[in-house]
């Protein structure tokens, strides 16, 4: 039998001492391990982890699990349990909640785009200072050019009366 | 209901798989089936969740999540493998995530904790000398740690591979990930407890 030592090949050995080997593999392991010092003492040490992890006996489950389970099975599932449980099984269903704020955060903010874009109504004292003196020389000639236009329209008047 | 299992079946799940047979029972709305198949899967899964995350609590929580998903999933379940491979998927999944979100860290039992909720085993004697049982404590705690010590999907390998005695194409189709990832993972995970606990013999 090749030494699954050398050929590197410790599957072997671990399936040897988990007893998963068919019966010929394991006579001739068991047969290997007589002459072979570095496999015995793989096997030994892998016995003893096994035989360690033995010792670890689980505790019995709790008497009143079955009475539990069906009352949580009775109760009807909520929104947030529909919505979150597929999430669950990559491990984001702690993000929903987080996932939700960033939602209303995101909705706030596109509402305040929105009003920020709407042109604001015209308002008298910027349109002031946004006057520059040309334009309000050039208006300041307009009313007076009015002012003279409606001097002789007045003189028609009266004359017209007269 | 054996003819409906024949024709459902999908590939590496046999004809055999009782579980998957009671779990069609159940999708077809026979509730009993479903009370049959949790006394035959609680303590394994509960035991597993246990070894997992280290906390009874916790673990008997994860393991109503489990069979709450079990139930839920009913009308959509199609024995495409085997029942407690799909089982062991969903527990895994739960253990992975409780352990990522650190669930297990609000309630976890202190490993030198001899007055946690879990009962003493009792060793073989009848009367176990103060003697036996601190050594019995103190074997339990060295295994406790070198398991919990052990990266997350190392450790579900092992615990999946040494009590629920699973083979390595089922380990690998309840971790999703191929076989040989599987005997990697189960190597460098023993190598690590040859290295913490091979003194123990």
């Amino acid at each position: 039998m090749k030494c699954p030592m050398e050929s590197r090949d410790q599957q072997v050995l671990l399936a040897f001492s988990s007893r998963k080997l068919d019966a010929a593999s394991m006579s001739a392991l068991d047969s290997h391990l007589e002459d072979c010092l570095a496999c015995r003492q793989f096997v030994q040490a892998q016995g003893a982890v096994w035989d360690a992890l033995d010792v670890w006996e689980a505790a019995p489950v709790s008497a009143d699990f079955n009475r539990r389970l069906y009352q949580r099975l009775d109760r009807p599932v909520s929104w947030f349990d529909r919505v979150s449980g597929p999430l669950q099984w990559f491990g984001l269903r702690r993000l929903v909640p987080l996932a939700a704020s960033a939602g209303v955060v995101f909705m706030a903010g596109l509402l305040f785009q929105h009003t920020a874009a709407v042109p604001a109504a015209p308002h008298d004292t910027a349109q002031m200072e946004a006057l520059q003196p040309e334009q309000l020389e050039s208006a300041l000639d307009e009313m007076e050019a009015l002012s003279q236009l409606s001097r002789p329209v007045h003189a028609e008047t009266i004359d017209s009366k007269m | 209901m054996n003819e409906r299992v024949n024709r459902d079946v999908g590939a590496g799940v046999t004809a055999l798989d009782l579980d998957a047979e009671l779990m069609l029972r159940v999708k077809d709305g026979d509730a009993p089936s479903f009370g049959v198949l949790l006394e035959k899967h609680r303590l394994s899964v509960v035991h597993f969740l246990y070894r997992m995350v280290q906390n009874h609590a916790v673990a008997e929580e994860l393991a109503q999540e489990v069979f709450l998903r079990v139930y839920r999933s009913r009308a959509t379940y199609e024995p495409t493998a085997k029942f407690t491979t799909w089982l062991f998927r969903i527990a895994t999944h739960l253990a992975l995530n409780s352990l990522r979100d650190g669930k297990h860290d609000r309630a976890q039992e202190r490993l030198d904790d001899t007055s946690s909720d879990m009962p003493a085993r009792q060793v073989p004697d009848v009367r176990p000398s103060v003697e036996q049982s601190m050594v019995y404590q103190s074997k339990l705690d060295e295994v406790r740690r070198a398991v919990a010590a052990l990266p997350e999907k190392q450790r579900a390998a092992v615990l999946m591979h040494k009590y629920q005695e699973m083979e390595y194409t089922q380990i690998a189709k309840v971790l999703e990930c191929s076989e040989s990832a599987v005997k990697s993972l189960l190597f460098r995970a023993y190598e690590t407890l040859r290295a913490r606990l091979a003194h123990m013999a």
